[in-house]
């Protein structure tokens, strides 16, 4: 197949799926065309794979000799959007979004369509990074579209709506895949603005989706936060093209290489990255994300996973070239690690489950802007390592929550005790992908030992991926250990869940292991190549083989490494012996727990005898300590660090 | 392949050994803390004694899946060790010893018993306390070798002490949180005066307690092998500071009583995150 015909599918699928999803209203028809949608976005990605390994490393794809100007099109809609947001404000009356707009729309017009700025020659250049992107957006996103399918069904049942809003919710959310594609495959920074600006619209109507006062509220807020983001890009584009005089992201990515850095190009860069951190919810900006939960589950699930917040890391990270190695760089991988430690203690204090999630996304995004910053090889690697193995255990992991949420009615963590009589199906999955966060063989935890043993170079950083990797098994600790919590049940209930979400949770569940089983040859074929594209100091060097990943010094000796596979036949030994275990035990062996000696006839041992003979229940809390790492207490110091650690981004460059 | 036979000759050495040793150091330290105590104290070789009485036991359970944590337990215990032997990424090998640590937790907390909930949380907090400090003695070792293999420790011509000495005095500060000995014993003690029901392992029994047991030989091998590493050469220097680590181990355990949990956060962050780090710093400056 040409990569013309492919681009334009991957493009221009998804928003055609989403119209006929908003035109053909029969919930029936919608299933259909989902499924049909993630089978054709499946062999999309996969034929870009083929197709990128055979023309050996990069696809160019440029737009001469189409019979229309495609650049003043794009021009059109970035109009059209900045006047829909604007519109938007003024519904809802918020004169803030109007400014933010207006601040927006004059240097656009000034910059685009008076003074007119020579457009790149490749429209589309595809390489290692945009590819990684591409297949978690498009194998990820339609996963979560066909969960959507099932869970919005039971949604809108839970709302008592009259007429379905879901056509609406499936052209969104289609729209958003195809923005995404579209944005990690341009060349060209001013296109890749209005698909960034395009992502932002679509989180805001998803946000607001439901309609109530608090959606709206926190919509708005996510608006303005990613607007401030969309000006500095905007800022970023205009100086970039005063400084270097081209538009294409792989020249501005090289230029320092070539030219030093020189003039105003460090600004433009730090603008970039602070569009990033924008669209990333780095601290200041988490506030956004945070507040995206209100949204259905589908929408959390695919902003923090492959849309959305990645959008913010992958321009971070294909902008690592340009920056690598300077006093930039490393502010960069100051605040990445700032916010990763920060939000996994405040992520300590979390009952409500969904914040719990939205913390560990904010501190894992941290850590990969942190280890973007560090810029060595190997920490690139892990950054893009990282990338891949969080998108799909949070995708996985916010589709458990949402079921989790339908089943007992409460996202709670206290209330999830003894989920895994509930709900076993579900209990198993989530288990699974919360260990997958935490624990050694898996990805997640293996990109955050890279990151370690890239950071040693900088004492600053390396004590906050320190204290952050021990907050994160802390928190995860205590919400495995609540939903693993079981009295004695002869019986396991079985669960009524739709094909929809039952199937959709059984294939990012597979995914999230072979993913972690498969790092040697991710990293081999897919990061290994765009690290070697990306041209950055190779003091430290990664290396995949014998089935895990190894660090080597300039003298290419090995410095540490892990043969991650060995150890993934401990964990089956254990998840062979729990089901095991669990036809094997007697009722006979089975004991109360000890409560003192005043149990009751009750076998669970949930009741006692309390003082007066009274029939007590047993209550037992997890420690949040929220003394030490409470909300309101860190978020408001963390907030004005973090403000400062991008003033000094700033100022470093001035 | 005659590598891979090597090693695995190797790690079954060290799982069958390792018992043998920790037991027996277990069962001094009941002998030694006894006579400080004005006590006879059991034969040294009570521990085990005990273990055997524990697997002979009756299996009884409080729900089916306890036994599957406590395996987990030994199983990622047991790992680590074998990455010692084989002189592999030291860091890694931090991160599975803390996993073994939280199987131990799941497994107390996956019974609905008050007091092995308690002992669960509070072992979570000593994973905080101790977890940092553990990984910066890490990188103070990798700012020194500049490798993160335990290969090149042995090979390293001079002493770690002589470059991490402040690194090395955190490590024995959290060596106490994590033999969960006095002040820091919050989530089991082993002192009767302390703690009549025994935080984190109380609903665990018979055959269950024994593997517990078994793994906490394990883990008193591999944290004393860590620190005879600062001393790997020669070989039996290193053992002595071992030792002599364990017996102050003791009579800091016989001398202070259990303090409060945010005493030992504010304690370890602030003394021992802080002591490694300012030796890390200087390392880096050097």
């Amino acid at each position: 197949m040409g990569k013309y015909i492919l681009l334009c599918i991957a493009i221009l699928l998804p928003l055609l799926s989403g119209l006929l999803c908003y035109y053909i209203k029969k919930p029936a028809g919608r299933k259909i065309i989902t499924g049909i949608t993630a089978i054709t976005m499946f062999c999309v990605a996969g034929e870009f794979t083929a197709l990128l390994l055979k023309s050996g490393g990069k696809l160019v794809i440029s737009m001469e000799g189409m019979p229309f100007d495609i650049g003043w099109l794009i021009k059109l809609f970035d109009i059209a959007l900045m006047a829909y947001i604007a519109y938007i404000g003024v519904t809802l009356k918020k004169p803030l979004i109007v400014l933010l707009t207006l601040l927006q729309f004059i240097p656009f017009t000034i910059f685009e369509i008076i003074m007119v700025p020579v457009e790149p020659e490749n429209a589309f250049v595809i390489d290692y990074l945009s590819l990684i992107m591409i297949l978690l957006i498009s194998v990820i996103g339609p996963i979560i579209t066909i969960f959507a399918t099932g869970y919005m069904k039971e949604h809108e049942h839970h709302l008592g709506l009259k007429a379905s809003r879901q056509p609406r919710f499936f052209l969104i959310l289609y729209v958003f895949l195809g923005a995404m594609n579209a944005m990690v495959m341009t060349d060209n920074l001013s296109w890749m603005y209005l698909f960034w600006e395009v992502t932002t619209l679509c989180s805001f109507l998803l946000i607001s989706h439901d309609g109530n006062a608090q959606a709206v509220k926190n919509a708005v807020r996510a608006l303005w936060i990613n607007l401030l983001g969309g000006i500095a890009f905007l800022s970023a584009i205009i100086v970039i093209y005063q400084n270097i005089g081209t538009l294409s992201i792989s020249e501005i990515s090289s230029a320092p290489h070539a030219a030093g850095m020189s003039g105003l190009l460090p600004l433009g860069l730090a603008l970039l990255c602070f569009a990033g951190f924008t669209k990333s919810a780095m601290f200041p900006f988490q506030s956004w994300l945070l507040g995206a939960m209100v949204a259905p589950t589908p929408v959390s699930a695919l902003l923090h996973s492959s849309t959305m917040v990645k959008a913010g890391v992958y321009l971070i990270i294909r902008m690592a070239p340009a920056y690598n190695g300077t006093m930039l760089g490393n502010v960069v991988a100051v605040a990445g690690g700032f916010t990763f430690a920060v939000a996994s203690a405040i992520a300590i204090s979390q009952r409500n489950g969904k914040r719990v999630l939205a913390y560990s996304t904010i501190s894992n995004l941290g850590l990969i802007i942190c280890c973007t910053g560090l810029g060595t090889n190997a920490a690139l690697g892990a950054a893009m390592l990282l990338m891949i193995f969080h998108a799909v255990s949070k995708a996985l992991l916010f589709l458990c929550i949402g079921t989790i949420e339908q089943g007992i009615g409460s996202r709670d963590i206290e209330d999830m005790q003894g989920l895994m009589k509930k709900m076993p199906f579900t209990t198993v999955i989530t288990v699974i992908g919360m260990v997958s966060m935490m624990l050694p063989p898996f990805g997640v935890l293996m990109t955050k030992w890279l990151a370690i043993e890239a950071a040693v170079g900088q004492p600053m950083v390396l004590v906050t991926i320190i204290l952050g990797s021990a907050f994160t098994v802390a928190f995860w600790a205590k919400w495995i250990g609540i939903i693993l919590t079981m009295s004695y049940k002869p019986k396991l209930y079985k669960e009524d869940l739709s094909f929809s979400v039952r199937s959709s949770l059984i294939v990012l569940v597979s995914g999230v292991l072979a993913a972690s089983m498969g790092i040697m040859p991710i990293y081999n074929r897919f990061v290994k190549p765009q690290l070697a594209l990306f041209n950055v100091d190779s003091s430290t060097a990664l290396t995949g083989n014998q089935g895990g990943l190894w660090v080597h010094n300039s003298d290419n000796l090995i410095v540490g490494g892990f043969d991650s596979i060995v150890l993934f036949l401990v964990i089956f030994a254990i998840m062979t012996i729990i089901p095991y275990l669990l036809h094997r035990t007697r009722p006979e062996d089975v004991k109360p727990p000890y409560l003192c000696g005043e149990n009751t006839e009750d076998r669970r041992g949930i009741e006692f005898t309390s003082p007066g003979d009274k029939i007590d229940n047993v209550v037992v809390h997890n420690y949040y300590m929220s003394g030490v790492f409470g909300e309101e207490k860190m978020t408001l110091w963390a907030n004005f660090a973090a403000v400062a650690i991008i003033l000094i981004m700033f100022g470093v460059i001035i | 392949m005659g590598a891979i036979i090597n090693n695995i000759g190797i790690s079954a050495v060290a799982v069958i050994i390792a018992p043998l040793l920790g037991g027996l150091l277990s069962g001094l330290d009941r002998k030694i803390t006894a006579r400080m105590q004005n006590r006879m104290g059991p034969p040294v070789f009570q521990p085990f004694y005990d273990f055997f009485k524990l697997l002979g036991k009756e299996g009884i359970t409080v729900n089916q899946t306890q036994m599957a944590y406590v395996i987990g337990h030994f199983l990622f215990m047991a790992a680590s060790l074998i990455m010692l032997v084989l002189r592999q990424d030291m860091l890694m090998l931090i991160f599975i010893m803390a996993f073994s640590s939280v199987s131990l937790i799941m497994g107390a907390m996956s019974v609905r018993s008050p007091y092995s909930k308690i002992g669960a949380q509070r072992e979570i907090i000593q994973i905080m306390a101790y977890e940092p400090v553990m990984l910066l003695m890490v990188v103070g070792v990798y700012l020194t070798t500049k490798s993160f293999m335990i290969e090149s420790i042995i090979k390293h011509d001079t002493p770690l002490l002589y470059n991490l000495p402040m690194v090395f005095l955190s490590l024995l500060f959290v060596m106490t949180i994590k033999m969960r000995k006095s002040p820091f014993d919050f989530s089991a003690s082993h002192h009767a005066h302390q703690e009549l029901i025994k935080g984190l392992t109380t609903e665990f029994s018979g055959p269950q307690l024994a593997i517990i047991e078994l793994t906490h030989w394990y883990e008193l091998v591999l944290l004393f092998g860590l620190i005879s590493l600062f001393f790997a050469k020669p070989f039996w220097v290193g053992i002595l500071i071992a030792a002599a680590s364990f017996f102050m181990e003791i009579v800091i355990d016989n001398i202070s009583a259990r303090m409060t949990w945010k005493w030992m956060l504010k304690a370890v962050w602030l003394l021992g995150i802080g002591a490694a780090m300012t030796n890390i710093i200087w390392l880096y400056l050097r």
